[in-house]
């Protein structure tokens, strides 16, 4: 195999000299003018009530108020899997915080004045706060008319009930196979909401001009996505998807909470009800707590039947989510979660209900790990005990069980080629599994987990990426994507892709945010899938110009293009070694014929990919026939802590994770994503902690009160292992690896802290208060 | 997030321009750092008719040690603790409480009057100064006034302090004999974070200790019986166990989204034991430096 130049090395961001000289914009950077105009919301006190009269008149008597306006102002429906949420609120409110309608003022401190004195008379409704509540036979409706919205295919909701969407997955005959299990072990795990925190907010900028043209600036992982939710929200308003633009720049971190449309459809909104004009939606960090998406509660019992030896042959889980008031997001995220809850292991029988279940909590929606986090808390928490009950090593019941290629999974797929027991190899050795160690401090004691894990994209069977690239006279480029840069490094890569291909080094490749007018289509960054995809349709785009280089040299100078090839950013010729030009004499100039005409002329290169192999079409009775998943990425990790017997507290000595990535484009990158990941995961599992009232209310919505790390939170020592087994549709046989670096950490501290004191836990997060109080009370 | 509260910003040039002012204005609220002061504005929990800026009153911006006595002016910030000279030599443990104060940002304008104005149960400066017997310097336009720590705070947010008056510092006095000390905060992980309980312990040459609670109080306070079981006392096991029994007598901890009633007990226990130990060691020449966590 060719050595690559670009291809695997660590180049270092091409995005980084913008970022820490601040030349970089962000949405509250960009200026809009004089005429900018800002809104402010009018929230719900109640957590489910129904509106009776929106009184206005107060406020719009403060000076500096332009307009005001509500549900009845915007009467449409819409989401991205499912139709079930409104601009704002039409005669009912479903969350503590939901939108009911809009201040526009020509400064913000007024906007947000007259906001508060927006009357709004309620009938307050019981509100439903947890899955039992919501799943109880008389339980009130929070959705009545879900019958009625329209969702994608694959959705199964039930009417008259506060299901939005039930995936079964029934795979074997595990009713047979517990029957011939030796040993059956069951258990009920817990996992509360979580916040995504991004340091940067939410925001949108939306100018309806007065030639019908609406643009948005949106701090969004979705350009693309928003624009066509924006065009089907607002039809009835006579916009079109031309009409409409979505301009992205960089953005403060997303980690799922920017996907789709929440905030923005504001942003779009309120635009076309001053026109003319630009109007500012920024959300305040509270707003970023309790109106975006927050990632879902989930309750699940777990069963698992094995073999004397240790072979799992059936699995029964019910994953019940606390999905929120509205799931147009994130009944996708308890679909996919579903189909994949067995884990990365072989088992032959399994049963799987995943319930996707209203709740008049906040939205819930995609968070880094899309449900993947969740249920391997429990999962992975359970094998340990399982482990301990038969008296195997946990690993060895891992190795024992995990999934190889070829292997059938629960959608009756076949496994992808991957590296999971190199994984758990390297893993095992690196932690110095089995080797127990003591503290000098006769209060601590040192416990080791390990956690495995997968995750496959959850998209659409039709989700697709384009590229367009362009050769600039003096041989660099430009390549336009809608792919995002998320601070995962995709505009590097992208450039490395390209720089591959067309022998241009990176930092002669310029790489954009995107812009819908000027950038084409790319589905949403979402799913650690866009470097694989976007990567493919970059890779396209590259050919496709190297091919059209080829073309004009051999119809300019009549060289065989069989015998062309590029090399240090010339066109080289096999056959005749003298032969050498430049890219840049002729990729926009063209290539001069003796007669003074010219051949060829500015390269364009176009690349496209659309995984044509999936479908979600599926017995929806068994998950059976389809295939929903493009790839698993697999891996696992393993931890040392060092826990206080007296405090609680946990310290991280050392953490390890290994991650099958396919192909590392970039391993600084990649080592980036394992720190940042471990990081983000062993928040969620020692201190970050949602808390509502019994009202419904977020009482935490803030920094104060809801912790996330510091670089004082960060392990001692990180140990990213980079394993790398082809996937042979990705480029350069790499595969998708954002998410997967945070889903092992809750179920391996919980598993360590067993280990070190003997403790199970089964809810999160395992606070130091959690740990202290259940030492205390053994 | 906008202000939309209206009032009149004002920067004196003196101490008696700002005593001027302030007794004119109905409403006034005094600006040093105002860390906590433009929060409780911006979420309308405050609404001052003018904030008087007082951080160009150099007089109030000074650390200094006259008299066995260190002055901590009004002005004066949490990072000035923790650079100051004076403080590490003759105070360390001043430098080990404002080393746990919020984050480097924060404490770079957060002060410590203004920590004890704000007054909220969970403030860090509180045990620090009825530790050591500090007074709170005032001055309105009547002159001045002085007002032992321990009587300064009267309830959760609510002081001694009146109309028209300002905080010119503290003063805490140095212990007529050598002193060590132990400062021990908990907090929900590494980073900053405001307490769930504190505590903090001096231990004197002359046998005698001097022991104060925050965050499990609705004001800081003395243990007085701890403290009373101790003095003089020579520190056995037996003796400790006496002494935590007595822990619950001395507090009054809550349950709220911080923590439980439960945790902040056994860790006000756990916490007192080590600090005691901490205190003892320093005292004794063979403690950890200061800034080392005790949890």
């Amino acid at each position: 195999m060719e050595e690559n130049k670009y291809i695997g090395k660590s180049t270092v961001r091409i995005d980084g000299k913008a970022k820490v000289s601040g030349a970089a914009e962000f949405i509250d950077d960009l200026d809009f003018g004089p005429d900018l105009l800002y809104a402010a919301i009018v929230e719900s006190k109640f957590a489910h009530a129904i509106i009776n009269k929106i009184d206005t008149s107060e406020a719009e008597n403060i000076p500096g108020v332009v307009k005001i306006v509500t549900g009845k102002d915007f009467p449409f429906r819409f989401g991205l899997y499912m139709h079930d949420r409104f601009i704002f609120a039409q005669d009912r409110v479903r969350f503590v915080g939901e939108q009911i309608g809009a201040v526009i003022a020509r400064d913000a401190a007024t906007a947000l004045k007259a906001a508060k004195l927006v009357r709004v008379d309620y009938t307050e409704l019981p509100a439903i706060l947890n899955v039992e509540q919501a799943l109880a036979k008389d339980a009130n409706l929070i959705h009545p008319e879900l019958r009625h919205y329209k969702h994608v295919p694959w959705f199964f909701p039930k009417s008259d009930t506060n299901i939005a969407h039930l995936r079964k997955v029934r795979k074997g005959d595990v009713e047979k196979a517990f029957k011939e299990s030796d040993f059956i072990f069951e258990d009920t795990y817990t996992v509360p909401r979580y916040a995504h925190c991004a340091i940067e907010v939410h925001g949108a900028v939306g100018l309806y001009d007065n030639s019908d043209r609406l643009t948005v600036w949106t701090a969004s992982q979705s350009p693309y996505t928003q624009r066509n939710l924006f065009a089907e929200a607002l039809a009835p308003l006579g916009l079109s998807h031309k009409d409409i633009r979505v301009i992205t720049p960089f953005i403060g971190g997303g980690f799922g909470g920017k996907a789709g449309v929440s905030m923005e459809i504001l942003g779009a909104a309120l635009a076309t009800a001053v026109k003319g004009r630009p109007v500012k939606v920024l959300w305040s960090r509270a707003q970023e707590f309790y109106n975006t998406y927050q990632r879902q509660g989930l309750t699940a019992r777990i069963k698992v039947g094995l073999k004397k030896d240790g072979t799992i042959i059936a699995m029964d889980n019910i994953l019940n989510w606390d999905a929120g008031a509205y799931v147009e997001y994130g009944a996708n995220v308890v679909n996919a979660a579903g189909l994949s809850a067995s884990g990365p292991y072989n088992i032959p029988n399994v049963s799987i209900d995943s319930v996707c279940v209203y709740t008049n909590l906040p939205p819930g929606g995609p968070y880094r790990g899309f449900g993947y986090s969740e249920f391997l808390f429990g999962l992975e928490s359970h094998l340990n005990e399982i482990a301990k009950k038969m008296k195997i090593d946990p690993i060895q019941l891992r190795r024992k069980n995990a999934i190889r290629e070829g292997d059938i999974l629960n959608y009756g797929g076949k496994m992808n080629a991957n590296g999971l027991i190199e994984a758990i190899d390297k893993v095992e050795k690196e932690i110095e599994w089995g080797k127990k160690e003591t503290s000098s401090d006769p209060n601590k004691a040192i416990g080791k987990g390990i956690a495995l894990f997968w995750k496959a994209p959850a998209m659409p069977p039709n989700a697709s990426s384009s590229a367009f690239l362009k050769f600039n006279e003096d041989g660099s480029i430009n390549i336009l994507i809608s792919g995002m840069e998320i601070g995962q490094g995709l505009l590097t890569v992208m450039a490395q892709i390209a720089a591959e291909v067309l022998t241009v080094p990176p930092e002669k490749i310029r790489v954009e945010t995107p812009d819908t007018d000027r950038n084409p289509y790319e589905w949403q960054t979402v799913g650690s899938h866009v470097t694989w995809g976007c990567g493919r349709a970059v890779e396209s785009a590259a050919i496709d110009a190297r091919e059209q280089i080829f073309d004009i040299v051999e119809r300019a100078l009549g060289k065989d293009r069989k015998s062309l090839y590029l090399e240090n950013e010339s066109v080289k010729s096999k056959t005749d070694n003298n032969f050498s030009l430049k890219l840049c004499d002729f990729i926009i100039a063209g290539i001069q014929k003796p007669d003074g005409s010219y051949r060829g002329g500015p390269i364009l290169g176009r690349g496209m990919f659309m995984p044509e192999f999936t479908s979600a079409l599926s017995d929806p009775e068994t998950s059976q026939g389809g295939h929903p998943n493009v790839h698993y990425t697999v891996g696992a990790s393993a931890v040392k802590i060092e826990v206080d017997k007296q405090t609680g507290k946990v310290k991280i000595p050392k953490v390890v994770l290994a991650v099958d990535v396919g192909k590392a484009l970039n391993p600084d990158l990649i080592n980036g994503q394992i720190t940042g990941g471990l990081l983000q995961g062993i928040a969620t599992v020692l201190y970050e902690d949602m808390r509502f009232n019994n009202k419904g209310k977020l009482i935490n919505p803030n920094f104060t009160d809801y912790k996330i790390p510091t670089s004082m939170d960060i392990p001692d020592e990180i140990v990213p292992i980079i394993i790398e087994v082809p996937q042979p549709d990705g480029p350069s046989g790499a595969r998708g690896v954002g998410e997967h670096t945070m889903i092992p950490c809750a179920p391996m501290i919980a598993n360590a802290v067993d280990d070190a004191l003997g403790i199970r836990i089964k809810s999160m997060p395992i606070t130091a208060e959690k740990i202290a109080l259940s030492v205390k009370h053994s | 997030m906008p202000i939309i509260h209206k009032f009149d910003y004002l920067k004196p040039k003196s101490l008696s321009e700002a005593l001027t002012v302030l007794a004119q204005s109905k409403n006034a609220a005094i600006l040093a750092g105002g860390t906590d002061l433009v929060d409780m504005i911006k979420e309308n929990v405050a609404q001052p008719d003018l904030v008087v800026d007082i951080k160009g009153l150099d007089e109030l911006n000074q650390i200094k040690f006259e008299n066995d006595t260190l002055f901590i002016g009004a002005g004066a910030t949490f990072s000035d603790l923790i650079e100051s000279k004076i403080i590490k030599e003759k105070y360390p443990v001043i430098f080990e409480v404002a080393k746990t104060v919020a984050s480097v940002g924060i404490r770079n304008r957060a002060t410590v009057v203004g920590n004890i104005c704000s007054a909220v149960p969970c403030m860090d400066s509180g045990p620090l100064l009825i530790a050591y017997d500090a007074t709170v310097q005032l001055a309105g336009q009547k002159g001045e006034r002085k007002i032992p720590a321990a009587e300064w705070f009267i309830a959760p947010r609510k002081t001694a302090l009146q109309k028209g008056e300002i905080v010119t510092g503290v003063s805490l006095p140095y212990p007529k004999v050598k002193h060590a000390g132990c400062w021990v905060k908990l907090g929900r992980y590494t980073g900053e974070d405001l307490a769930q309980v504190n505590l903090l312990i001096l231990a004197l040459s002359d046998g005698t200790f001097r022991i104060s609670f925050g965050a499990v109080v609705p004001i800081p306070v003395r243990a007085k019986k701890i403290e009373k079981l101790l003095n003089g006392q020579t520190i056995t096991p037996s003796l400790i166990e006496k002494a935590k029994q007595l822990i619950e007598e001395e507090i009054k901890p809550i349950t709220d989204v911080r923590a439980t009633k439960e945790y902040r007990i056994h860790m006000a226990k756990v916490m007192f034991e080590r600090g005691l130990d901490a205190a003892i060691r320093r005292l004794n020449g063979n403690g950890q430096a200061y800034g080392t966590s005790m949890i």
